[in-house]
């Protein structure tokens, strides 16, 4: 394999960056050049809704500098991404139709939880004792511009992941306009800050041992010079800045002055998680949204292998939300292996992939979570739980997706109402009417939840996906509940389910 | 207690400093060890050194004294009390100038068979025959004489400019009373100022101006001239640009370059013995008086020497000319990367030859694996091989970034010129940044290689002009160093106008960081010291005029810290004051070439570290510029340059060593090996590559033979 060269280019809400990465079979993956440059668009976005014709034009002018640089690298592959300002503007598509014009690049607009994974997988790769420190408790903590994200480990598996809608530029402008009539900022700001952090505690964090906190993103590396402190140093190095002007710590630390007042805030976030938690080790990857970038490239292309499993976090994930809502667990089991294997088996007449396999299993481990809420209305329940539910590594389309499998699990599905919701396309509505065939025909199998389909052999033979089950119990419900949700997958698949059972005595 | 090392009374006020340096220059046209064609030179110099110390140091202080600016300098001193300080050094460095051409050089010249005629009433008669001929074929078309009357203003005089001033009366009016008029001429830049006239024994010149004064009659016709004098003018020269009005910085210098033709008129040179009247009228006309007038004992703008001692036939009376050496490093390998990828290689021009820097671009600009080029520039000869380089790689498809200093003082109209060529040719130029000049020397070439993206850079103390490499002495470093790669794609993304990165690896920058490492450096020696051990610095700079350096350097002392500074031009420390700097020796060094490099010794308990850079201890290097301060790592590198520097502390031939009051002497060399550094550095280098490379291609088999007894 030749030296590959690929940039990842981060339109953030303060900050446009580009960092160029080199990928050489002989040596580690390796950061080129990185360019920063401060543009405010976040303040367009959040002060007036969208972002002015003069922002967009001067972002245009830095993305074709970045497009010069990576001409000048011969780089081969990149991925530009945009963050909440772009996500949030309400004239995003013609940011994106602008730039494609004006520079050739291609911007995509990342969710809070596609975000939020690359900020994961950076910190994955990219800290070299990552796999060590997830074996105790550990939270990864991301304190953005108006929101911290919060993601919790339990043996190994990132299980849970929550936003809380209170980041460093919020609380600062918060700030802001009490200043003047208090001496106590850093007081008010752990109020603020408080009120949120027991709602997380008394639902997330309950009586979990988290003894590491990895802190993402932001010049706190160069405010704690190592890359991993105890919590009695991080105490020292707070008590030392928080009574400092921004200005001071800008010049005392050698950090951009605009980043400095944005630090204080953090440091008190910081401070606030790190009693709540009890964590007693606070580690600093200092990698950002473009190292993720780069780390899911590579994964992707092969061009690294990692330690961590990421589909398994998605997994655990699902399964805690699962367990919250007290799904049947041995059900859930049971109707994973089953609809698992039809879905391996179809892989030559149903076109669909890995990914897809992996939304197909979420679906079956959410489907019956709606009925916490309302048991003759679960789906629709099911629906709306999986909607607000963030779910790390699934971006909102795929998680929408999931929901609408779910639903249309018991539902009669319609196009016209698929289509009208935000970011689905007729793709979309294909794929969730394959993955809905194939969870219907495997809860159909399961209808008493009794697991009576245990050993079972999936076959396609003579046109007809045959299921063979090895049982001697009655599967009389199952066999005379089958034929519509049959009927249903195979106008989907044009291939007949049928159940042939093979009776032990 | 804590002393106080900021105390006025320890520093000496730079342009004072300043004077004291080009006495030293003046000085070595004084000494009879030079050769004597080389004392003219020296002459010349120490003439254009004050051209440009008006223009610049004595017109801002005329701006401040202007504007009522009473803030004083380092030395207490404020700009009113600096300014009749200086003027009255520089009347008299300017009669011993004088002095020296009348009293010691024209004597010495015309023994050596030259003979400058001074007055052309001493020409002979052939002579004045051969002048006047050569006034009227080739003078005479090009003056512009003009005249002041109640009609037509006083004309506009430019810079710099030699000009004849005379007194008319017009004459066949004689009922009337007749009030002389003023009338000037231009001694055209254009023609050649010395002229050689026809000599029956041995040679002759004379000087344009006595030419044209001989034949003044014939510019006006119908007067009578009654005196004719030669003057000179200097005016206020410093550019004010105001860059965050500017918005395009390219335009605003040109106007700026316009605008130097009016200043205020800062000083009047005016030959000695000038007819009264004639005088008064300038002194009105110029709004000039005092020591602002320099009466001028000999001919005005001695910067015609340089000239004369281009004249041929004198090489006996001329320093041989050196021819800088090979790189030992890169003789036996082509490839300049493959030879910087083996080590780092330290160059010290000009006793090396600077071709591998003009072959690093050149060769990058043709390597099919280079990505792309970038450097900074500031101050480039005329036909520079490195702006053509550049312009060839941009055309190869490299991507060559170029960082033009517009800003460099007296060079700007040079800039603008190749930016543009720069430009056309597909460079991406950058103008530099708002409100810093750049100054730092760094050149990187980033390469595409089988394993992936090396970085070669080239880090200099000196600038990017292959003729002045000739002249100064100055290092650059040759390196492909992964941390310091990354340091200047950082310096360039700075540069460009992105973000400074988090951190740097090696390199310590101007104007943000560089200062504060300084301190850290000077002040590691002085702990060291105060806990007992050896402490030690060298530093070896152009200038040294920074209070806060300064006052490190006492504190330094004051602890025990052995300080050896060699500065060549400006120093405001004071040497041997009792408590404060008895540790601290300063020592000058003005030879042949022009001392340039900065270069940085910190002794560190032992793990001696050492630098080189782009800076100066000068508030402007450490707070307004971009430099760049670069350590040598390389054990083999960094005892080359702690070679030089030990060469250089045991000069005894051109260094002077600064005394507690203030005076500059050069070393008793009573019994005392002679040792020129600049002379070593030109043999050794000659040495370093006459070993023969391959002795099976010589052409003569010697015969071994027995040792030679002693």
């Amino acid at each position: 394999m030749a030296v590959k060269m690929f940039a990842a280019i981060d339109v953030g809400s303060y900050e446009v960056g580009m960092k160029i990465f080199e990928f050489s079979p002989r040596r580690e993956m390796k950061q080129i050049d990185s360019v920063c440059c401060r543009l405010g668009l976040g303040k367009d976005t959040y002060n007036t809704g969208k972002i002015s014709v003069k922002k967009i034009e001067e972002l245009c002018a830095i993305l074709n500098d970045f497009v010069r640089i990576m001409n000048g690298y011969k780089v081969s592959a990149y991925r530009a991404c945009a963050t909440s300002s772009v996500r949030e503007a309400r004239n995003h598509l013609l940011i994106l139709e602008q730039i494609k014009r004006t520079t050739g690049l291609s911007l995509e607009i990342l969710d809070n939880s596609e975000q939020r994974f690359l900020d994961y997988k950076s910190i994955a790769f990219g800290e070299k004792n990552f796999y060590k420190i997830i074996q105790n408790g550990t939270a990864i903590v991301d304190v953005g511009s108006g929101s911290i994200q919060i993601s919790l480990f339990d043996n190994d598996k990132l299980v849970t992941t929550q936003n809380i809608r209170m980041g460093n530029l919020r609380i600062r402008e918060k700030m802001a306009d009490l200043v003047r009539n208090t001496l106590h900022i850093e007081a008010m700001a752990e109020e603020l800050i408080n009120n949120e952090l027991a709602s997380f505690k008394k639902m997330y964090l309950k009586d979990r041992q988290v003894k590491n906190l990895i802190v993402a993103g932001d010049y706190i590396l160069e405010l704690l010079k190592k890359p991993m402190v105890e919590t009695g140093e991080f105490r020292v190095t707070y008590d030392a800045i928080i009574g400092k002007r921004p200005e001071e710590i800008a010049r005392d630390y050698g950090i951009p002055s605009e980043s400095a007042s944005l630090i204080l805030p953090s440091m008190t976030i910081y401070k606030r998680l790190i009693e709540e938690m009890g964590a007693e080790q606070i580690w600093m990857p200092g990698l950002s949204l473009s190292d993720g970038i780069a780390y899911d490239y590579a994964q992707k292309n092969k061009l690294i292998r990692a330690e961590h499993n990421f589909e398994d976090d998605i997994v655990a994930a699902a399964r805690i939300v699962a367990k919250r809502y007290q799904s049947n667990k041995s059900h859930i089991r049971n109707l994973e292996s089953l609809a698992l294997s039809i879905f391996d088996k179809l892989k030559k007449i149903s076109g669909l992939d890995a990914r897809q396999r992996l939304l197909l299993q979420i679906a079956v481990i959410l489907h019956g979570c709606g009925k916490y809420i309302n048991l003759s209305d679960g789906a629709e329940c099911s629906y709306s739980i999986i909607m607000a539910t963030e779910i790390i590594g699934l971006s909102n389309r795929e998680r929408r997706i999931i929901a609408n499998v779910v639903k249309y699990n018991t539902f009669e599905i319609s196009y016209e109402d698929i289509l009208e919701q935000p970011g689905l396309t007729e793709k979309d509505f294909m794929l969730i009417m394959k993955l809905t065939a194939i969870l219907r025909v495997a809860n159909a199998l399961d209808r008493s939840h009794k697991q009576k389909f245990s050993e079972v052999r999936i076959l396609v033979k003579d046109g007809e996906l045959q299921i063979h089950v090895d049982t001697s119990e009655d599967i009389t419900l199952e066999k005379g509940l089958f034929p519509p949700k049959a009927d249903y997958f195979e106008e989907v698949f044009h291939i007949r389910p049928v159940i042939r059972q093979k009776k032990t005595l | 207690m804590e002393a106080d090392f900021t105390k006025p009374e320890y520093y000496r006020n730079r342009e004072d400093s300043w004077i004291s340096f080009n006495e030293r220059v003046l000085g070595e046209a004084r000494d009879k060890n030079t050769p004597l064609f080389e004392r003219l030179k020296f002459l010349s110099i120490t003439s254009s050194n004050f051209d440009e110390f008006f223009m610049i140091r004595v017109a801002s202080l005329k701006d401040m004294v202007n504007v009522g600016y009473t803030k004083k300098d380092i030395a207490g001193m404020t700009a009113t009390e600096q300014l009749a300080l200086i003027l009255k050094r520089v009347q008299e460095v300017v009669s011993l100038q004088y002095s020296t051409y009348n009293r010691s050089i024209l004597p010495a010249l015309k023994q050596q068979g030259l003979e400058v005629v001074t007055r052309h009433e001493d020409m002979t008669e052939a002579q004045k025959k051969y002048a006047d001929r050569y006034f009227e074929e080739n003078v005479y078309p090009v003056l512009t004489p003009m005249a002041m009357d109640s009609s037509r203003p006083f004309p506009l005089i430019r810079n710099k400019t030699l000009n004849i001033g005379a007194l008319i009366l017009k004459q066949g009016d004689g009922k009337k009373e007749a009030t002389a008029e003023f009338a000037t001429v231009q001694v055209p830049s254009v023609l050649p100022r010395i002229i050689e006239l026809p000599c029956e024994s041995g040679r002759a010149v004379i000087l344009l101006e006595e030419v044209i004064e001989r034949n003044i009659g014939k510019l006006f016709l119908n007067y009578k001239v009654l005196c004719a004098h030669p003057y000179r003018i200097m005016r206020n020269a410093d550019l004010t640009i105001d860059e965050d009005e500017a918005a395009d910085l390219l335009k605003e210098i040109q106007k700026q370059l316009k605008k130097r033709q009016w200043g205020e008129v800062i000083r009047l040179e005016v030959e000695e013995g000038m007819d009264k009247q004639l005088l008064k009228i300038l002194k009105k006309e110029f709004n000039i008086r005092g020591d602002d007038i320099f009466r001028i004992n000999g001919p005005l703008d001695l910067t015609f020497l340089m000239k004369m001692y281009g004249l041929d036939g004198f090489d006996k009376l001329k320093n041989k000319p050196y021819t800088p050496q090979p790189v030992p490093a890169l003789m036996d390998q082509d490839d300049i990367f493959a030879a910087i990828r083996e080590h780092d290689i330290l160059l010290h021009h000009p006793y090396m030859t600077f071709d591998p820097v003009v072959n690093f671009v050149k060769q990058a600009a043709r390597d099919p694996e280079v990505l792309a080029i970038k450097q900074t520039l500031y101050r480039v000869s005329g036909n520079s091989p490195i702006i053509a380089a550049l312009a060839q790689a941009a055309e190869n498809g490299k991507q060559v970034s170029v960082l033009v200093e517009l800003k460099a003082r007296f060079d700007e109209e040079n800039n603008i010129v190749w930016a543009k060529m720069l430009e056309k040719a597909g460079c991406h130029v950058i103008y530099g940044l708002v409100g810093l000049k750049t100054h730092s020397k760094i050149t990187l070439v980033v390469r595409k290689e089988e394993d992936g993206i090396r970085r070669y850079v080239h880090l200099g103390t000196g600038n990017y002009n292959d003729s002045t490499a000739k002249l100064y002495t100055d290092c650059g470093l040759l390196t492909c160093s992964e941390s310091i790669g990354e340091d200047a794609t950082a310096v360039f993304n700075m540069l460009s106008g992105y973000s400074e990165p988090k951190h740097w690896n090696k390199l310590s920058l101007a104007p943000i960081w560089l200062r504060d490492r300084f301190y850290e450096l000077i002040g590691r020696e002085t702990e060291h010291a105060l806990a007992g051990g050896q402490a030690h610095i060298v530093a070896k700079m152009n200038s040294l005029c920074d209070k806060e350096i300064i006052a490190k350097l006492y504190e330094a002392s004051a602890a025990g810290v052995k300080i050896d500074l060699i500065i060549r031009g400006i120093c405001c420390l004071k040497t041997g004051i009792p408590g404060v700097s008895e540790n601290i020796t300063v020592r000058s060094i003005v030879g042949n070439f022009l001392e340039h490099a900065r270069i940085f010794y910190f002794h560190n308990n032992g793990q001696p570290e050492v630098y080189m850079g782009s800076a100066d201890w000068m508030p402007r290097n450490l707070d307004k510029r971009v430099e760049i301060l670069f350590p040598l790592e390389n054990e083999r590198i960094r005892e080359e340059a702690l070679h030089i520097l030990s060469i250089q502390m045991e000069d005894n031939v051109k260094a002077h060593i600064l005394q507690p009051d203030g005076s500059y002497e050069k070393i008793d060399k009573r019994g005392k090996v002679l040792l020129c550094a600049q002379d070593f550095f030109c043999k050794e280098a000659v040495e370093r590559v006459a070993v023969p490379k391959d002795p099976v291609h010589d052409r003569v088999f010697v015969p071994a033979e027995p040792a030679a007894e002693e």
